[in-house]
């Protein structure tokens, strides 16, 4: 039990040191800070000195936590910082729903779930941490720990968790080509509006396709043209768009 | 300001531009669009003549960045004019600056054709009512030329 | 008696005797250059001849509409009237509920004639969380979007080359453009075309 509570400084600090030295040296998170909910709260202009400061206390913490000797209010500062995250994160969440945290590192993402389940984990290893007494980590909980905050930690999804999906679906292929059947109705639009023949017509047409048929391996599309109809037939053989050809027709006198 | 000034002149400036349109929708609407809202400059709504231009602000060129792709655009803020023709048809509209977009940098050298004629890099996005002046909505990208109106 | 779709093959690939007013030719000539100049509308104001919003419901050839802005639209669909729902349908799968944009001619009573409804049309962009049996998880501002592959329909348009119902080159963590069908009431869409820029 008191390794439990001993290991958690450690887990916390790694955390906090991760996120201050993001705060205070990534250009690339000071060049987005505008688009964080912290700007939002702020004010665009202060979101970077804003910014700053909380990645000073996050390392002044992250120091408090690691240096001796153990205080439990070195967990109360933890656990207070943990809380703050939790309400900035309600506060983004409510307020600023398309903006991401500006967190632990540069990203566009929104907060979501995952985010929370971090602070929210956090906030218990900093809550446990204020009984912590000078007893030594236990190693497996610490890495069990800080390998859960990183996977929750969707700043770090591109070197896990996009790779790992990128393998799996070469390994799967969900998307694996059907057996061949007809040929879309999508394929035969994209070569006909590549065609000179649409080409020449598209100033007229007022509609999109209104009917459309296959007949003796041609693919005939009707478009409404004011008072009139564009007629196209598209060979469904071949990707020749001049072999496309049309022709305006006076439907009234059909009928 | 090195980020929104690109060394050559913007490709807009003396004469028109070629490049592909798309069409986005906004103003708090249906489905997807549901959590758009009113675009950067407050004033988006499907159903109006407007239009998304790449450079309306510094914090707009920084996530479209058309000049990753090679292309310089000049900064035209809310309300320009601007007119979209449709290569080949000639068809064309005339829409005011309501929204930053579309994200040119992520389409880079994505070419679209309509006969012979082509154009390359997504410049400019319109709203449903204005692109389904110049083309369908179900063709969702095409050829365009973009001038000052 | 020859049938109308006979007429107008033979009128679009020749030998069509009978056929009034056909030009049938590998393109139209130059007449087509006179592109008609439609009434110019104030830019940045809405455009009187669309209509944008939800099917509330439906009265014989009629649509009834509340568009996002409160607005009701009434809009007439007629024989020339094109309707959209993934690819070219009919009237009878147009259903309340559906989204909808309409262009066409309004009418001094207010209605709106349609000449084309597109139903739940979506335009997005985004990029690739996931893919999954015969699904993309597409990242749209942070929202997620299942986006369905739809056998013999969905296909992907690689910038230049010619659209192909082999979607398998899609990669994770790529971006693009996904235009598809809406389904009403869910964060879900079916796919008819996806724009990849390599």
């Amino acid at each position: 039990m008191h390794g439990i509570a001993a290991s958690q400084p450690y887990v916390i600090a790694v955390f906090l040191i991760w996120a201050g030295l993001m705060k205070l040296l990534s250009r690339r998170m000071r060049a987005q800070a505008g688009q964080t909910a912290l700007a939002r709260l702020t004010g665009a202009t202060r979101a970077v000195p804003a910014l700053r400061l909380v990645g000073l206390v996050e390392l002044a913490v992250a120091a408090a936590l690691l240096l001796p000797p153990v205080h439990p209010l070195d967990g109360v500062a933890a656990a207070l910082l943990a809380a703050g995250f939790l309400a900035y994160l309600s506060y983004a969440y409510v307020a600023a729903p398309t903006s991401s945290c500006g967190c632990l590192g540069a990203h566009s993402r929104p907060v979501d779930l995952r985010a929370f389940l971090r602070a929210g984990v956090l906030l218990a290893a900093g809550l446990v941490a204020i009984g912590a007494g000078p007893y030594p980590p236990l190693a497996p909980l610490v890495l069990l720990e800080v390998v859960i905050l990183l996977g929750l930690s969707a700043e770090l999804d591109r070197y896990w968790l996009t790779p790992t999906r990128r393998l799996l679906v070469r390994l799967r292929r969900p998307l694996a080509a059907l057996p061949p059947g007809d040929v879309p109705l999508e394929t035969t639009l994209h070569l006909l509006r590549r065609s000179p023949a649409y080409c020449s017509a598209s100033a007229r047409l007022t509609s999109d396709v209104r009917e459309t048929w296959d007949e003796d391996g041609v693919r005939f599309l009707v478009y409404g043209a004011r008072e009139r109809s564009a007629v196209f037939a598209v060979p469904l053989a071949g990707d020749d768009p001049a072999a496309i050809r049309v022709a305006l027709v006076d439907e009234a006198a059909l009928a | 300001m090195s980020r929104s000034t690109s060394p050559d002149p913007p490709a807009d400036l003396l004469g028109p531009v070629q490049g592909e349109v798309s069409w986005f929708c906004c103003g708090t609407a249906w489905g997807p669009c549901s959590s758009t809202g009113k675009g950067a400059c407050g004033t988006c709504n499907s159903g109006s003549m407007q239009h998304a231009w790449p450079n309306t602000s510094d914090a707009c060129w920084a996530i479209t960045r058309p000049d990753s792709c090679g292309v310089g655009l000049s900064r035209r803020t809310c309300g320009f004019r601007h007119r979209t023709t449709a290569l080949c048809s000639g068809v064309s509209v005339v829409t005011a600056i309501a929204d930053c977009g579309p994200q040119t940098d992520l389409f880079c050298g994505e070419r679209s054709c309509c006969g012979a004629t082509c154009a390359d890099n997504r410049l400019i996005d319109l709203t449903p009512a204005a692109y389904s002046q110049i083309a369908s909505l179900s063709t969702g990208l095409r050829p365009c030329e973009i001038s000052a109106a | 008696m020859r049938s109308r779709r006979d007429l107008l093959k033979s009128a679009v690939l020749g030998g069509g005797a009978g056929v009034v007013a056909a030009t049938a030719l590998g393109s139209l000539g130059p007449e087509a250059a006179f592109a008609t100049t439609a009434p110019a509308i104030e830019p940045g104001t809405p455009d009187p001849n669309f209509a944008e919003g939800r099917i509330r419901s439906i009265k014989e050839n009629t649509l009834l509409v509340l568009g996002s802005n409160m607005v009701f639209h009434t809009i007439r669909v007629v024989d020339g009237t094109s309707l959209w729902k993934l690819g070219p349908v009919g009237f009878d799968q147009a259903k309340p509920g559906d989204g909808l944009y309409a262009r066409g001619v309004r009418m001094p009573d207010g209605m709106l004639a349609a000449e084309a409804v597109w139903l739940n049309i979506v335009n997005i962009k985004g990029h690739i969380k996931n893919i999954t049996s015969q699904t993309i998880h597409l990242d749209h501002n942070g929202h997620e979007v299942l986006c369905h592959v739809v056998a013999g329909k969905s296909v992907a348009i690689h910038s230049e080359s010619p659209a192909t119902s082999d979607l398998s080159m899609l990669k994770v963590s790529q971006h693009v453009q996904i235009l598809g069908a809406w389904r009403p009431d869910t964060n879900e869409v079916d796919i008819a075309t996806v724009f990849s820029p390599h």
